[in-house]
């Protein structure tokens, strides 16, 4: 094998990418599903605090949330009226604050103060506004915490439906360019009979397949990567989200390459990606409704991509967590390469009578 | 006598039942164009495509440069030019791409791409994407990358093959242009001129066999029969008539018809490839 001839195949395929429809799709599907999952669910478009408050009587602390950057406040007259939102997490938090409450808190009567807090809610946005709570009623009186604070968690506890739906874009990211790029490439190349052009100069089979998988190894890459900063979800450590998103792209893309060497054209292609499409899909399943039995994702091989992604990425977690997750994926993708060695082989005698 | 650049020692390939090639045995020398001339379905394809590696021989030796071609070696396939008999371009990509590309896959640094594609007409033509040329202009394009890396072997398999008569001509001048260079020719063809024009030598195939391989001269003088084709007056029309120089008798018969006064024209004939096919196989070379 030449490295040489390998980057010279996949410096025409990244030249020619933008002509591809198929490539163009595999861009901007994650983004489009991103904003429409973000319209639908999520927090794209609100991305400071709701707050929700209820003032019995011209409090200073409302006085002054009204006055702070980065909290988008909301003034509402009723108390019931603040806890359905909070409970559909149009609000992330609400404060009920009495009237009274004020000079209470300067008499050193310790009243209590009701602060309800999205179960949906990210939880970036809890602390700040709790914080932020606590803190204002603690400058209406002195240093010491003037009261008790009662949290009470409403709406569904867990993560919001946003955050569970994030695997689910990754996944399209990772498919899409990982596998649907890789395959269709190399599959148009055999039925153009470019291969097969390629095969009587130097460059050999080995030297063609590494340049698709790197071809949808790197565009996997960058694709789950811009996915997960668009959906606010990329992690503490950008090192570690790098290693997860790279070998995440790596075993898909050697997906999709096992899945081009195997195809003899674009229908039986989309065939394979359709056929498999389910099985593939089915881990994300997994995120969305964390009430099911979570070993049962173990079964399906994208979960071993998907849960060091979720783990480090989605929550912020570290590496080490999933480095068993990561030696699968990493095991499944080097034991695909003698056996896309064989199917090549035996498709290089197919494409030599075709052409 | 050079050593062969194309060697080739009794190799057989079978799709299946179907027995495409038999026991074929021949060779190129540096410089010298061999035509394949053969009808459809010969073997002709199955041959140059086992030559280039596409396919291995079921059985017999070949040597490109005097390496087995089962040993796949990129150093012979740096050295030869393909020009495959379905067209197998890029067709995304310009005409200029396409070359360069290739170029850069035979280790090219600084290929002239466009002087290439000068030679076979397309320069004007070098920007645009292949999707926009016309049938004739995607063969010359498959021409121009057989010969991008300025190959020491060459193989064509119907180059002209939808070419109008004058492009036709001038792209078999490129391909003398190239064994002129020293390249080895081995070309496909199912058209007796181009055959007999472009080769020093012919290799007659049929169903799978070489049944003759000599010099079209040769071949003529061995298995032809020259004729003339006298043209007489007749009444108010014009008759024709043929005479087999070798037979006996035809003398005799020429010098009667040439006191003739009805004589109008007398024409050698030349036997042609066809004809000496048809001879050798019982079958034409159409179908
Ligand atoms: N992929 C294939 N599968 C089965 N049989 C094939 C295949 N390709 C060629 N053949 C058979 O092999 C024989 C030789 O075919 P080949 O293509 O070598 O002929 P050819 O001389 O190139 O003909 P043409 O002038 O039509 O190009 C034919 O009988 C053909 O039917
Ligand atoms: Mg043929």
């Amino acid at each position: 094998m030449s490295p040489k001839l390998t980057w010279k195949v996949l410096r025409k395929d990244l030249a020619l990418g933008p002509r591809s429809p198929i490539f163009l799709w595999a861009i901007v599907l994650p983004f489009a599903l991103t904003l429409i999952l973000q319209f639908t669910f999520g927090s794209l478009f609100n991305p400071e605090p709701r707050l929700g408050i209820v003032d019995g009587g011209d409090s200073e602390i409302t006085a002054q949330v009204e006055d702070m950057k980065g909290i988008s406040l909301t003034l509402l007259d009723d108390a019931e009226e603040l806890k359905s939102n909070v409970e559909a997490n149009d609000l992330d938090a609400g404060l009920i604050l009495p009237a009274g409450f004020d000079q209470a808190v300067k008499d050193g009567e310790r009243p209590e103060l009701q602060f309800y807090i999205s179960g949906e809610s990210y939880a970036s946005n809890r602390i700040i506004l709790s914080v932020t709570a606590i803190d204002l009623v603690r400058g209406l009186e002195g240093s010491k915490a003037p009261v008790t604070v009662d949290v009470v968690s409403y709406g569904t506890a867990g993560l919001p439906i946003s955050v569970r739906l994030t695997p689910v874009i990754v996944f399209y990211a990772l498919v899409m360019a990982g596998i649907f790029v890789t395959g269709s490439n190399l599959v148009e190349e055999k039925e153009q009979g470019t291969f097969m052009a390629m095969l009587v100069t130097p460059a050999r089979i080995g030297d063609i397949l590494a340049a698709k998988w790197m071809l949808g190894t790197l565009l996997a890459s960058v694709l789950a990567a811009a996915t997960l900063v668009l959906n606010q979800a990329l992690g503490s450590n950008w090192l570690q989200v790098f290693v997860v998103v790279a070998v995440a792209a790596g075993l898909s893309s050697m997906i999709g390459l096992l899945m081009g060497t195997f195809a003899k054209d674009s229908t039986i292609m989309f065939g394979l990606v359709k056929g498999l499409g389910i099985f593939l899909f089915a881990p994300t399943l997994f995120y969305i409704f964390p009430q099911w039995p979570q070993w049962i994702a173990k079964l399906f091989p994208l979960y071993w991509i998907l849960e060091p992604i979720w783990r480090v990425s989605i929550l912020g977690g570290s590496i080490s967590e999933v480095w068993v997750e990561l030696v699968v994926a990493v095991g499944i993708t080097v034991a695909l390469v003698p056996v896309i060695g064989l199917v090549a082989r035996r498709v290089q005698a197919q494409m030599a009578s075709a052409g | 006598m050079t050593a062969p650049a194309i060697q080739v020692e009794s190799i057989s390939f079978n799709y299946g039942d179907i027995q495409a090639v038999k026991n074929v045995t021949f060779d190129v020398q540096p410089g010298e164009i061999l035509g394949f001339l053969g009808p459809n379905g010969a073997g002709k394809s199955t041959t140059i495509k086992m030559l280039t590696g596409q396919m291995a021989p079921k059985s017999g030796v070949a040597r490109i440069l005097g390496k087995d071609i089962t040993a796949d070696d990129p150093e012979i396939q740096a050295q030869i030019g393909v020009c495959f008999e379905e067209k197998n371009l890029y067709l995304n990509m310009s005409g200029l791409e396409n070359l360069d590309f290739f170029a850069s896959l035979f280790g090219i640094k600084d290929a002239d791409s466009m002087e290439v594609l000068r030679r076979v007409g397309l320069a004007d033509r070098a920007k645009d994407r292949v999707h926009s040329y016309s049938k004739g202009m995607r063969q010359r394009m498959m021409i121009s990358r057989a010969f991008i890396n300025k190959p020491t072997v060459l193989f064509l398999d119907e180059p002209t093959d939808g070419l109008d008569p004058v492009t036709s001509a001038a792209i078999r001048k490129t391909i003398k242009e190239e064994a002129e260079r020293g390249a080895a020719v081995l070309l496909t063809t199912h058209d007796m001129f181009e055959a007999d024009e472009l080769s020093d030598r012919v290799a007659f195939i049929n169903e799978g066999e070489i049944v003759a391989l000599d010099t079209a001269e040769n071949l003529k003088l061995k298995y032809g029969k020259r004729s003339v084709k006298v043209r007489l007056r007749d009444g108010d029309g014009v008759r024709e008539e043929h005479i087999e120089l070798e037979g006996d008798g035809s003398s005799a018969r020429l010098a009667e018809l040439a006191a003739s006064p009805d004589l109008m024209t007398i024409h050698t004939e030349e036997a042609t490839l066809e004809a000496i096919f048809i001879e050798l196989t019982g079958r034409g070379l159409e179908g």
